[in-house]
């Protein structure tokens, strides 16, 4: 008994320090490197410990670059793409939830192949259309396609949550003279709120970390989003790694910092709530 | 059950023409492309019929960007799966930080793309990256390699880059599955005389089916419909090597500026992949029992 503990044990470390190394020490590596001086950057012998500390890449990536400009497109396309989502997808999951009707597992089936629907067989022919119907260089563009890349999951998701609230609650209020309308409101949303939290961290992500559509739907300067400004600086020939580092740690910091506050929502949404 | 037809379809309708619009109406548009032979977006071809087709099937591009997709599906399916069952299972022990662990493993999902590529452009980098210099401190390496030199060795990085990324999303929907099986049978196998790996097999492995079907769905079309981590990287080289239909297609369209190839490439590409869906579905569905 007590040796398979102790196997156990040598194994759980072992994988515990594994884990780390590869998941955990390439965020410490990144953002230590963006302190540190362009030499040190890109020395032959590596340094686990800087040392040497400049906020010169920040200075220049803050007051010397179009970041900010980048940031706003960003806020604005990733924040109107999850509210349209949320809306979409809390609706439709109720419907396949608690309203059985003609094709709901199609419509079920078809949502999840469509969530892994690959965006780039549309690249073409939606640049075209969205041509047509002058779409191109505006954000409406990049929030059309990032509903359609986030809600199908966020339904997936929207459902397992729904189905942890006991039937009697709904169905008493219903005898209670309450319309759908006020159940949906009063009862589902609020129920299920840690649930749309993760949900809309999930879409909020997925349109923040957008790149194809991004760099094919918008050509001006003044409309591109953090991650296609970011990938202008990782083509070019010569890279200035520190700006570059600078501009990657500033890039992941709001959906970090949106992590920080409702990130165990979203975990625990992931680990207790979905795909049951 | 009784049937709530048109209020359902109430609920689910805006969110289905949504998607339907913005899926079809596209789909036409490349459909009706890939008859003509239009090449710089905005002008206009002359009616080819299926020629595109038929072209399209002797193409050694369209061989080589096939194969590579497949061999990308199978080599993510490959790391993935191990790396997300080996951190779902290690976080589903009791060991202090779990918690915070479990919350943060999930650090390389949530970030974009790019920085992803920033971060292994920089370890893996040939010159001064901190993986070539701990390879040779330990003595695994002489001298420092190109990890994006060869075909064979860029298409590997790219696939442990691209499952780096995925797989501690793929863990936790893997712990959702774990979560939902009951204690009482491992403490009932123990009791028998089962050992750890058998648990695995026999308790552990069964009862994640609902999970692994979504996963093996989803999962293959994800992988399939990778293009940043690979264009951002290597541009699908060295000598095409790292070439996947997602870039084909996008190369097709907006280097070579061949935007009737590029439709029929992505009809042939969707008809592919529904038909994988279907089967898969078919033939993989867990059955209903709820």
């Amino acid at each position: 008994m007590i040796k398979e503990n102790n196997i156990k044990l040598i194994f759980l470390s072992l994988s515990l320090l594994l884990i780390i190394l590869i998941f955990f020490f390439p965020f410490f590596w990144i953002i230590t490197s963006s302190f540190k001086s362009p030499e040190e950057i890109i020395a032959t012998s590596t340094t686990i410990i800087p040392r040497s500390f400049t906020l010169e890449h920040y200075n220049k990536i803050l007051f010397n670059s179009d970041f900010f400009i980048y940031l706003k497109n960003s806020l604005i396309v990733s924040f109107s793409s999850m509210i349209i989502s949320i809306i979409l997808s809390v609706s439709a999951a109720y419907g396949l939830h608690k309203l059985k009707f003609y094709g709901n597992k199609f419509v079920e089936y078809s949502l999840l192949v469509t969530y892994a629907f690959p965006g780039v067989i549309l690249l073409v022919p939606i640049y075209l259309l969205f041509a047509k119907v002058n779409l191109l260089n505006s954000y409406f563009a990049l929030i059309v396609v990032n509903v359609l890349f986030a809600t199908p999951f966020a339904v997936w998701m929207l459902k397992a949550f729904f189905k942890l609230i006991p039937n009697e609650i709904e169905e008493a209020a219903y005898i209670d003279g309450a319309s759908r309308y006020i159940v949906i409101s009063r009862i589902i949303v609020p129920l299920a709120a840690p649930g749309i939290a993760s949900v809309a961290i999930f879409c909020f992500i997925i349109s923040w970390t957008e790149y194809l559509f991004a760099s094919i739907l918008i050509s001006g300067d003044d409309l591109k989003t953090l991650p296609v400004g970011l990938a202008g600086i990782v083509g070019q020939y010569q890279i200035d790694w520190g700006f570059l580092l600078s501009g990657a740690v500033l890039a992941s910091l709001p959906v970090i910092l949106l992590f920080i506050f409702i990130g165990k929502y979203f975990v625990s949404g992931l680990t207790e709530g979905a795909v049951k | 059950m009784k049937k709530n037809n048109i209020e359902g379809w109430l609920f689910v309708s805006p969110l289905v023409i949504w998607i339907s619009l913005i899926i079809l109406v596209p789909i036409y548009i490349a459909f009706e492309l890939s008859l003509f032979n239009v090449k710089i977006i905005g002008t206009s071809g002359k009616f080819v019929g299926i020629d595109n087709y038929i072209k399209l099937i002797g193409k050694s591009k369209f061989l080589n960007a096939s194969l590579n997709s497949f061999y990308w599906i199978i080599g993510n399916a490959i790391c993935q799966t191990f790396f997300a069952f080996t951190i779902a299972l290690t976080i589903n022990y009791k060991f202090p930080g779990k918690k915070i662990m479990a919350n943060w493993i999930i650090l390389s999902f949530i970030i974009p793309t790019v920085v992803v590529v920033v971060i292994w452009k920089l370890m893996l980098s040939s010159s001064s990256g901190v993986i070539n210099s701990v390879l040779i401190d330990i003595g695994l390496l002489d001298e420092a390699t190109g990890f994006f030199s060869s075909p064979n060795k860029a298409f590997i990085s790219l696939v442990l880059i691209n499952s780096w990324r995925w797989s501690p999303f793929l863990a936790l929907i893997i712990l959702s599955g774990l979560n939902s099986i009951n204690r009482e049978m491992y403490d009932a196998s123990k009791v028998d005389g089962a050992n750890f790996v058998q648990q695995f097999l026999f308790i552990t492995f069964p009862n994640l089916k609902s999970v692994l079907f979504v996963l093996g769905l989803v999962g293959t079309l994800l992988s399939f419909n990778i293009f940043d981590i690979i264009w951002l990287i290597t541009k699908g080289g060295p000598s095409s090597a790292t070439t996947t239909l997602p870039l084909l297609i996008y190369e097709t369209a907006f280097t070579k500026f061949r935007i009737s190839q590029a439709a029929t490439l992505s009809i042939v590409t969707s008809f592919l992949l529904l038909l994988f869906s279907i089967i898969f579905i078919k033939s993989m569905a867990p059955k209903e029992d709820d």
